[in-house]
């Protein structure tokens, strides 16, 4: 008898997420960002990752998380943001979505800290701690939400 | 429930910073508040002692970076003892280590001081 399509046969043959996502859907509010670090910390430390690196990728989730309430919804506190966090196998991935205001973090320049105070910028750190911590971080629009996603390798990519 | 709190007090011309719990978007405002505070009394010599600061995000690094030009334009500087690994490893992340020197103890921090001039104006 062949296997079907949604049949544990089927499934065991079909290349999956080696967990199911964790999905957190949080209130627009600051105070929640310390859940969605320590929620994200833990999935982190489950998915294999030390301490110190848990640490790390919930840093910059929330960095993430506060981008959206800041810039998304322009501190609004009557809308959500859903976190999707995923252990992949190989990797360790974060998507941060809002339905709020079509951002560009690509148009935040980049951050020279030795100028940074001199130009007495605000903001900006947070979309370099990202970029810093993750090995990737890709911003998209898709059925009027923007989608932050956030991948960390568990085995550290050769840098160039 | 408060994630933060921010005592101060003198040591000498030095004003010595204690946040504890966590710094970010939430909590920034209190910390930012303690930083101004000593500005607004013309005390440029500043020990952020980070003992029992768990962790910062980036909130809380602008809020230091936002303060530190006038701070050394005055003669002082934001000197920064006992972090923890989870921190200091947010501090090195960024660069703030070649910015900002950081000391194993408070004592440390505030003898890095004497010897520098006036830093209240």
């Amino acid at each position: 008898m062949r296997a079907r399509s949604g049949t544990p046969a089927r499934k065991a043959r079909t290349r999956r997420p080696a967990k199911p996502a964790l999905v957190l859907i949080v209130p627009s509010e600051t105070v929640f960002l310390s859940l969605v670090r320590d929620v994200t910390k833990r999935m982190a430390e489950e998915a294999g990752f030390d301490a110190a690196t848990a640490d790390s990728l919930a840093l910059a989730v929330d960095e993430a998380t506060t981008n959206v309430l800041e810039h998304a919804y322009r501190g609004a506190t009557d809308r959500t943001v859903e976190l999707r966090i995923e252990d992949r196998g190989e990797s360790f991935r974060v998507d941060v979505i809002d339905d709020g205001a079509s951002v560009n973090p690509r148009a935040v320049p980049r951050v020279d800290l030795r100028r940074y105070a001199s130009e007495r910028r605000k903001g900006g750190l947070g979309v370099h701690l990202m970029g810093k911590i993750m090995d990737s971080v890709t911003f998209r629009r898709t059925g009027g939400c923007n989608v932050c996603c956030l991948v960390r390798r568990k085995t550290p990519a050769p840098r160039g | 429930m408060g994630e933060l709190t921010v005592e101060t007090r003198e040591s000498g011309d030095v004003t010595l910073v204690y946040p504890a719990g966590f710094i970010n978007a939430h909590t920034v405002r209190t910390f930012e508040g303690e930083i101004q505070k000593a500005l607004d009394r013309r005390c440029y010599k500043i020990v952020l002692n980070c003992a029992g600061l768990q962790y910062i995000a980036s909130a809380g690094l602008g809020a230091i970076m936002g303060a530190i030009e006038e701070i050394r334009g005055n003669g002082g500087d934001i000197r920064i003892s006992e972090l923890n690994e989870t921190v200091l490893n947010i501090f090195e992340i960024l660069g703030f280590h070649h910015l900002y020197r950081i000391f194993p103890s408070e004592m440390e921090a505030i003898l890095s001081f004497r010897g520098e001039g006036e830093g209240r104006a």
